[in-house]
C-alpha cells in the first residue's frame, strides 16, 4: 500500500530534448518504457485491492440483525467446512494490516471499507495522472528521435550528392 | 600496452557490473521497506481511530491473540521508527553505490580513450 506523491523528486531538472543525441534519446525512451510498465503493474495491483475492499464492504452490508442465529458453513481449510451459527451480528473483525485485526461494529466496518476504497481510488487517479504525463514525454521523445533520424538521413544524402 | 589497458578495462567492467547488481538489489530492498512503512502507517492511523475499549487482535501464526490497544499502538510506532532508520541506511547505501558507479564509469571512459589513442598511433 504505497502512497504516491506527485511532487517531482529532488534532483530532477528539465532537459532540453533537442540537445540530446540519438543514443541518449533511445536510453531515455527505454527508461520511460520501464517506468510506464511499473505504473501499469501498480494500477493492476491497486485495482485488485480496490475490488477486495468493495467486496468486503458489500459483505458487511449484508450483515443485518436478521442474520442472528442463521446457519453458516465455516471454512476450516480451503476444502473443508463445518456448520456454524452466527451469534454476533453487531461486530466484525477487520484485518487492518501487518497482522493486526480490530473489532469494529457494522457501522465502523462500513466506514472503514468506504475509506479504504476512497484511498485506493485516489492513489489510482494519481498514478493515472502520472502515467498520462509520462506518455506525453514518451511521445515527445519519439518525435524527437524521428526528427533527428530524418536530419541525419538528409545530411547523409547531401554528403553523398 | 594496449593489452594491459584492455585487461584493466575488463577488470573495471566486471567491478561495474557487480556494483550495478548490488545497486539494483539495494533499490529493491528500499522499495520493500517503503511499502512496509506505508502499511504500518495505515495500521497506525486505523489504531488511532479505534475507540479506547475496542478489541485488537494480533495474528501469530494461525491464531489470533488478543492484545491491548495501547500496546499495539506502541508496537507499531516502534516498528515504524525501526523501518525509518532502515530506510535511511538503505538510502545511504544507494547513494554510496551511485558514487562508486560514477567513478568506475569515468575510469572506464578514460581507459577507453587511452585505448583509442593507442590504436590511432599504431
Amino acid at each position: 500500500m504505497a502512497t504516491v506523491s506527485s511532487a517531482p523528486a529532488p534532483g530532477m531538472h528539465q532537459i532540453d530534448l533537442s540537445k540530446l543525441n540519438l543514443q541518449q534519446l533511445a536510453q531515455l525512451k527505454q527508461q520511460l518504457d520501464q517506468e510506464m510498465t511499473v505504473f501499469q503493474d501498480s494500477l493492476q495491483t491497486l485495482k485488485i485491492a480496490q475490488g477486495k475492499f468493495m467486496e468486503s464492504g458489500e459483505c458487511v452490508e449484508k450483515m443485518t440483525p436478521d442474520c442472528k442465529g442463521k446457519s453458516i458453513l465455516v471454512p476450516l481449510t480451503g476444502s473443508m467446512y463445518i456448520p456454524g451459527e452466527i451469534s454476533d451480528t453487531d461486530h466484525v473483525l477487520i484485518d487492518i494490516g501487518t497482522g493486526y485485526y480490530a473489532q469494529k461494529d457494522i457501522e465502523g466496518a462500513k466506514d472503514y471499507f468506504q475509506r479504504k476504497v476512497t484511498f485506493v481510488t485516489e492513489q489510482m487517479d494519481k498514478i493515472k495522472m502520472l502515467g498520462i504525463e509520462k506518455s506525453k514525454i514518451h511521445k515527445a521523445i519519439c518525435m524527437m528521435i524521428e526528427m533527428k533520424m530524418q536530419a541525419q538521413m538528409q545530411a547523409a544524402k547531401q554528403a553523398a550528392s | 600496452m594496449a593489452e594491459e589497458i584492455q585487461r584493466k578495462m575488463q577488470k573495471e567492467l566486471e567491478q561495474l557490473s557487480g556494483i550495478q547488481k548490488e545497486y539494483r538489489k539495494a533499490v529493491a530492498q528500499k522499495q520493500q521497506l517503503d511499502s512496509q512503512l506505508n502499511e504500518n502507517k495505515a495500521v497506525k492511523e486505523e489504531l488511532v481511530l479505534l475507540k479506547k475499549d475496542a478489541e485488537v487482535y494480533k495474528l501469530i501464526g494461525p491464531v489470533l491473540v488478543k492484545q491491548d490497544l495501547e500496546e499495539a499502538t506502541q508496537n507499531v510506532t516502534k516498528r515504524m521508527e525501526y523501518i525509518s532508520k532502515e530506510i535511511k541506511r538503505a538510502d545511504d547505501h544507494i547513494f554510496a553505490l551511485e558514487n562508486k558507479q560514477e567513478a568506475l564509469q569515468e575510469n572506464l571512459n578514460k581507459l577507453k580513450n587511452d585505448l583509442n589513442k593507442l590504436k590511432l598511433k599504431a
